[in-house]
C-alpha cells in the first residue's frame, strides 16, 4: 500500500509536522510506501517533507490529509480520484487572530470555509479528539474516527523524582504558541496575583513561538508591568531544554480559550507536573480526571489553586498518579493501532469517483 | 489531603477569605469595553504593515533580516502606491457600509413607526 501525507504547512516546532514524521516511521514499519508533502515547507525540513507542487500520485494511492489551516489549491486535490482520509486537527476560529496576526486569521478563516468541502470529498473523516470529530459530524460526516495525536513523550527525558519536589522558587509553566487564544495574558495576570499574595519569589516560564512580534511585545509589556523580572518567555527550545523546563516546574497552568487537543498537558503528565487548566474545547477530554479544571474567571481563585497545588504534597502526588494513568490512553502504540485501522478502512472503502 | 475534585471549591473559599482580609484588591483584571466593530474596521482599513514582521526566523538570521529590510526600503515607492490604492478601496467600502447601516436604521425606524400607528386588525 502507498499512503501519501499532505499538510498545509510544515515547520520544525510544529506538532502536526512531528506527527506526520512519526506516522511515516510507522508506515515504513508496516511496509507501506509513500511520501509527505506540504504547501509551505520551513527551511531545514527540505528532504523530509516535499513541496506539494511536486505531488503526482497514482490513482490507487491513499491520501492522508492533515487539516489545520487554509490550504491553497485544495479543490484541485479533492478532485483527484484517490481515496482520501481526512485527519482534522482543528482550525482555531479566526476571531482570535484578527487584531494581532491578520495573516493567521485569514488562513484560519479559509481553513474553516474549506472544511465542509473536505468532509464531502473524503472516504473516511477522522479527528484527533472527539471534540474535533463533533465538528466534522456537524458538517455531515457520518462515520468518524478519533486518532489522538501521536507524540513521543519520551523525547523529553525521564521525569524528575517525585521526592524531593523541584527546588524553590515555586515555578509556574505554560507551553504553547504565544497566541491570543492561548491566553498567556491571563496566565501572567493569575501568576502576578499568586506572586503578590502567596509567593514573592515565584517565577513564570512561558514557552512557545510567538504568533507575531507585536503579540510577543504585548505579552512582554504585560509581564514587565505586573510581575517585573519574574516572567521568562522562551521559544525555539530543543526537546532536552523543554524537558528541563517541565522538570523544574511545580505546576502547569493552561488558561486557553480554545484547544483542539493540547499536547502540552500530556507532556506535563509525562513529566509528573500537576496541571491546572480551563475546561475549554478538548481539554476535559484530554485530561480526564487527572487535572484540576477551573472555569472561574476570577483569577484570585486561579492564584489560590496554584498555591494549593504547590503546597499540598498529597494533592500533587494524587494528580501525578492520575496523570500517569491518563497517559496510558495516549501511548504511541495505541494511537498507531487506531491510525492503522483508519487507513485500512479508507483503503477498503470504494472510491467516491 | 485535598482531593482534586474539591480543589476548586477550596480555592474559592481561600480567595474569599483572603479578600476579606484585604488581599487581591489591586490589579483586579478588568475587561476592556468592547470596541465598536465598525471602528475596528476603520482602524484596520488603513494598511500599515508592521516592519517587525520582516525578519528571518533562522538561527543567525540577522544578515537575512537586514537584507529583507533593505529590499523593503528599495521598493518603498511601489509599496506606498500599493498601500494607498488598497487603503482607498477599504475606506470607500467602509464609508459605503456606514451609509447603508444608516439607511437601514432609518428604514427600520419608519417601519416601526408605521406598525405602531396601524389600527388593530
Amino acid at each position: 500500500m502507498r499512503v501519501h501525507q499532505l499538510l498545509s504547512g510544515a515547520g520544525p516546532h510544529d506538532a502536526i509536522t512531528s506527527e506526520a514524521v512519526s506516522f511515516r516511521a510507522r508506515f515504513h514499519a508496516w511496509g507501506w510506501d509513500g511520501k509527505d508533502y506540504a504547501v509551505h515547507v520551513a527551511p531545514g525540513l527540505n528532504g523530509h517533507i516535499r513541496m506539494l507542487k511536486r505531488f503526482k500520485p497514482k490513482p490507487e494511492d491513499i491520501l492522508l490529509i492533515h487539516h489545520s489551516a487554509g490550504a491553497p489549491r485544495l479543490r484541485e486535490l479533492l478532485a483527484l480520484p484517490n481515496r482520501k482520509l481526512l485527519l482534522y486537527h482543528n482550525v482555531t476560529p479566526a476571531h482570535w487572530f484578527w487584531e494581532h496576526a491578520p495573516n493567521v486569521a485569514v488562513q484560519c478563516a479559509v481553513g474553516r470555509e474549506q472544511l465542509p468541502a473536505l468532509v464531502r470529498s473524503v472516504e473516511v473523516a477522522a479527528a484527533d479528539s472527539a471534540f474535533n470529530a463533533s465538528e466534522l459530524e456537524t458538517l455531515g460526516a457520518t462515520r468518524t474516527a478519533v486518532i489522538p495525536l501521536l507524540v513521543d513523550y519520551g523525547r523529553l527525558g525521564p521525569p524528575a523524582p517525585a521526592h524531593p519536589p523541584p527546588p524553590t522558587p515555586p515555578t509556574v509553566l505554560f507551553v504553547g504558541r504565544l497566541s491570543p487564544h492561548k491566553h498567556q495574558d491571563a496566565v501572567i495576570q493569575a501568576f502576578a496575583h499568586y506572586r503578590r499574595e502567596r509567593a514573592a519569589d515565584a517565577r513564570l516560564i512561558l514557552v512557545g513561538d510567538p504568533i507575531s512580534s507585536r503579540y510577543l511585545e504585548f505579552l512582554r509589556n504585560l509581564a514587565d508591568t505586573l510581575a517585573p523580572g519574574a516572567v521568562t518567555i522562551e521559544s525555539g527550545l530543543s526537546d532536552a531544554e523543554l524537558g528541563d523546563r517541565y522538570r523544574a516546574a511545580h505546576v502547569f497552568l493552561c488558561l486557553s480559550g480554545h484547544e483542539g487537543f493540547c499536547i502540552p498537558v500530556l507532556e506535563a503528565f509525562s513529566q509528573d507536573v500537576p496541571v491546572i487548566a480551563r475546561p475549554a474545547g478538548a481539554i476535559p477530554e484530554t485530561t480526564g480526571d487527572a487535572a484540576v479544571l477551573v472555569e472561574d474567571s476570577d483569577l484570585a481563585v486561579v492564584s489560590e489553586l496554584i498555591h494549593l497545588v504547590v503546597t499540598d504534597a498529597d494533592l500533587r502526588a494524587e494528580l501525578r498518579r492520575r496523570g500517569q494513568e491518563r497517559l496510558k490512553l495516549y501511548s504511541p502504540d495505541r494511537v498507531a493501532d487506531r491510525l492503522r485501522e483508519a487507513v485500512q478502512a479508507t483503503a477498503a472503502t470504494p472510491s467516491r469517483w | 489531603m485535598t482531593e482534586p475534585e474539591h480543589a476548586v471549591e477550596q480555592a474559592r473559599a481561600a480567595a474569599a477569605t483572603m479578600r476579606a482580609q484585604g488581599a487581591y484588591r489591586a490589579d483586579r483584571p478588568t475587561k476592556p469595553a468592547d470596541a465598536d466593530p465598525l471602528e475596528n474596521l476603520f482602524e484596520w482599513a488603513m494598511i500599515d504593515p508592521d516592519l517587525r514582521e520582516v525578519r528571518s526566523t533562522r538561527k543567525l538570521g540577522a544578515p537575512v533580516t537586514m537584507l529583507k529590510l533593505g529590499l523593503v526600503r528599495l521598493l518603498n515607492q511601489y509599496h506606498a502606491e500599493l498601500i494607498s490604492q488598497q487603503t482607498r478601496f477599504n475606506v470607500h467600502v467602509l464609508g459605503h457600509v456606514r451609509r447603508l447601516e444608516t439607511r437601514i436604521e432609518e428604514l427600520e425606524r419608519k417601519v416601526g413607526a408605521q406598525e405602531q400607528t396601524r389600527p388593530d386588525e
